[in-house]
């Protein structure tokens, strides 16, 4: 993975990052990242490398449900403080339509119109979508009836599988447990075709996640 | 940062009609459809756009591949008789028929783009009863999407063969990528395997035409034109007509070269039930696997096609070991110093890909490298590298060397 220009960026948003590495971070310069041997620089890199990797599973696995015309809301709980990052991106993507990411604990919202942005940092995931819902008129809160995406989902992903290309391994490590628990991700493994294989296969990838962490 | 109230107000103030989600879709019809495409490959979702779409996976299955795109027939109906095909008209036991509308189909995209679920839509389709009422059929989904919902999602589009140039042109109006497959590596080959296409003039002839109207438009906008920003692609059905990998590279040299394909898809051969092949022996996925490997050196590393011949066995098959290895073994006799060593020559090296050459020519810039634990931090793979190196004079002791 390359480090792009602006790895300050990123760096910031990583949950072990302080002012001490940032100072230090300002001084080397853009192309001498990717090639310096040096012991902070090499901590600083891998420091970026997570964050951009978590960035991209997180853009790819948050999955959003439709609260109302206006309101499309996820999960997310990540292990870097890229969670805004991630709302603004989905918020973009649904222009017009506010986006509501959150857990528990906290929430993030977004709203893009034109080129301009709102967003909104709060409490738990639910206490935002009541306020949100509280605050839209009734007729737009009114949910137009349909099926459910993940339904829809999980049938075409099941359609997708073939069983004479079977590779667990791969799946586990483009996969990981770690990250779609960290978006909410019911794991889409197809149920009906599981074995004994993949109880052993699931495990070991896990345990692995373990020790890495 | 403002207050949720004053997003709701602003949200509602740009409320605009629903799209209205996809409603009673019939369950079988989507497994139906959605299995018919499995075997294509292309999961590719990067678009050089004004607003480049970037590469992303939504999901795995459990076979690792990536899924990006809602890949779908738009119709399982079919009048080709391809001997590897369910779906052909000469099956014995063909699935039950199934048809989208193009509303129906952009609907449920829309409902999976908007759920993050996909990146965007592949559409492919059987021929029907007539190929170019299908196709103005997958037309017709790709402009809906676009023009009534304002879609900016990824498309590729299949180009049936035998399509007309009117559909064609209308379909790389409209798509990111669209590609044609050529499913065997020459006209004899895929006689074996389908009767009733012509390589040359349904397939070549059409791919040719692609590449054409894309440079006439480009050479017209004066290199500004953002058509068919993915390009056109294609796919080969690997070992289903017996023919060599040898044959295969072959015609994808053509590809590249004559038509500009962008890039070509593998898809090792598996016989499926009832179909004319159903007794044919299904081919080993590292053929495939070797085959991107080939695909890569030549696309990627840049590596000149005498080069590449030399890792085909004398019946045109690739080993199931790593072409580049086999390719270095015959070509380096010196150990190659990576303080000294071009751009070309640090890539001939295995282990030592185009990032990995780029970090070490940026870094003897500064100081030159003195130990191998240097090259293993800038990503070169040293077990499979280290035969092939000399570094400040030395070089790791070889087999070879014992023997001599």
């Amino acid at each position: 993975m390359k480090i792009p220009g602006d790895f300050l960026f990123y760096l910031s948003m990583h949950r072990e990052c302080n002012e001490r590495l940032l100072v230090r971070a300002k001084e080397i310069p853009e192309n001498d990242l990717e090639v310096s041997l040096d012991r902070d620089d090499i901590r600083i890199k891998k420091m970026v490398r997570d964050v951009l990797g978590e960035v991209h599973r997180m853009r790819a696995f948050v999955r959003l449900s439709t609260c109302c015309d206006l309101v499309l809301f996820g999960y997310l709980k990540p292990r870097h403080r890229i969670a805004e990052y991630i709302c603004d991106h989905l918020a973009r993507r649904n222009a017009g339509i506010i986006v509501v990411l959150g857990n528990g604990s906290e929430s993030w919202a977004c709203l893009c119109r034109g080129s301009r942005v709102w967003r909104d940092h709060g409490s738990g995931l639910n206490q935002t979508l009541e306020r949100l819902k509280a605050a839209l008129p009734d007729d737009a809160v009114a949910c137009k009836p349909g099926p459910d995406p993940e339904t829809l989902w999980q049938a075409y992903y099941d359609s997708q599988y073939c069983p004479e290309r079977k590779n667990l391994l791969a799946y586990h490590k483009n996969m990981p447990r770690r990250d779609q628990e960290a978006a909410g991700l019911r794991l889409v493994q197809n149920k009906k075709n599981v074995t004994l294989d993949d109880f052993f296969v699931s495990s070991l990838s896990s345990a692995g996640e373990h020790n890495e962490s | 940062m403002v207050t949720l109230e004053k997003m709701a107000h602003l949200a509602e103030e740009s409320r605009f009609d629903s799209l209205g989600l996809a409603a009673g879709v019939d369950e079988r019809k989507l497994i139906a459809l959605g299995k018919g495409t499995s075997h294509d490959v292309c999961a590719s979702t990067y678009s050089p756009r004004d607003t480049p779409l970037p590469g992303i996976c939504h999901a795995f299955t459990q076979d690792g591949r990536c899924v990006s795109l809602f890949k779908t027939l738009f119709t399982n109906r079919c009048s080709h008789q391809c001997s590897y095909c369910t779906n052909a008209s000469s099956c014995s036991s063909k699935p039950q028929a199934f048809s989208y509308t193009p509303e129906e189909l952009a609907r449920i995209t829309l409902t999976l783009y908007r759920g993050n679920y996909i990146e965007g839509l592949f559409l492919s389709s059987g021929a029907g009863r007539d190929e170019d009422r299908i196709m103005e059929k997958i037309v017709e989904t790709a402009r809906l999407l676009r023009s009534k919902h304002s879609f900016s999602g990824y498309i590729h589009l299949k180009v049936l063969p035998g399509a007309s140039q009117a559909h064609i042109q209308e379909a790389m109006l409209l798509a990111d990528r669209v590609s044609i497959n050529l499913e065997a590596p020459s006209a004899s080959r895929l006689g074996d395997i389908c009767s009733t296409k012509s390589y040359e003039s349904d397939i070549v002839q059409r791919q040719r035409y692609i590449s054409r109207f894309m440079h006439d438009l480009r050479a017209e906008a004066g290199g500004r034109s953002r058509v068919l920003p993915a390009g056109q692609t294609t796919q080969l059905v690997v070992g289903a007509a017996g023919e060599s990998d040898e044959e295969i590279f072959q015609s994808v040299l053509y590809e590249y070269r004559e038509i500009g394909v962008k890039r070509a898809y593998y898809s090792a051969f598996s016989p499926q039930q009832k179909t004319s092949f159903e007794c044919r022996p299904a081919q080993p996925l590292w053929r495939e696997h070797r085959l991107y490997q080939m695909d890569w050196l030549y696309r990627v590393y840049h590596f000149h096609e005498s080069e590449i011949r030399q890792a085909f066995s004398d019946s045109g098959f690739l080993a199931n070991a790593d072409p580049k290895m086999a390719i270095a073994r015959e070509h380096l006799d010196q150990p190659v110093d990576p303080n000294a060593a071009s751009y070309q020559e640090l890539l001939r090296v295995p282990g030592i890909g185009p990032k990995s050459a780029e970090r070490i020519i940026a870094y003897r810039k500064r100081q030159p490298l003195a130990a191998k634990s240097q090259l293993a931090a800038m990503g070169v793979r040293i077990k499979r590298a280290a035969p092939f190196l000399k570094i400040n004079g030395w070089r790791d002791t070889t087999l070879l060397m014992w023997q001599a």
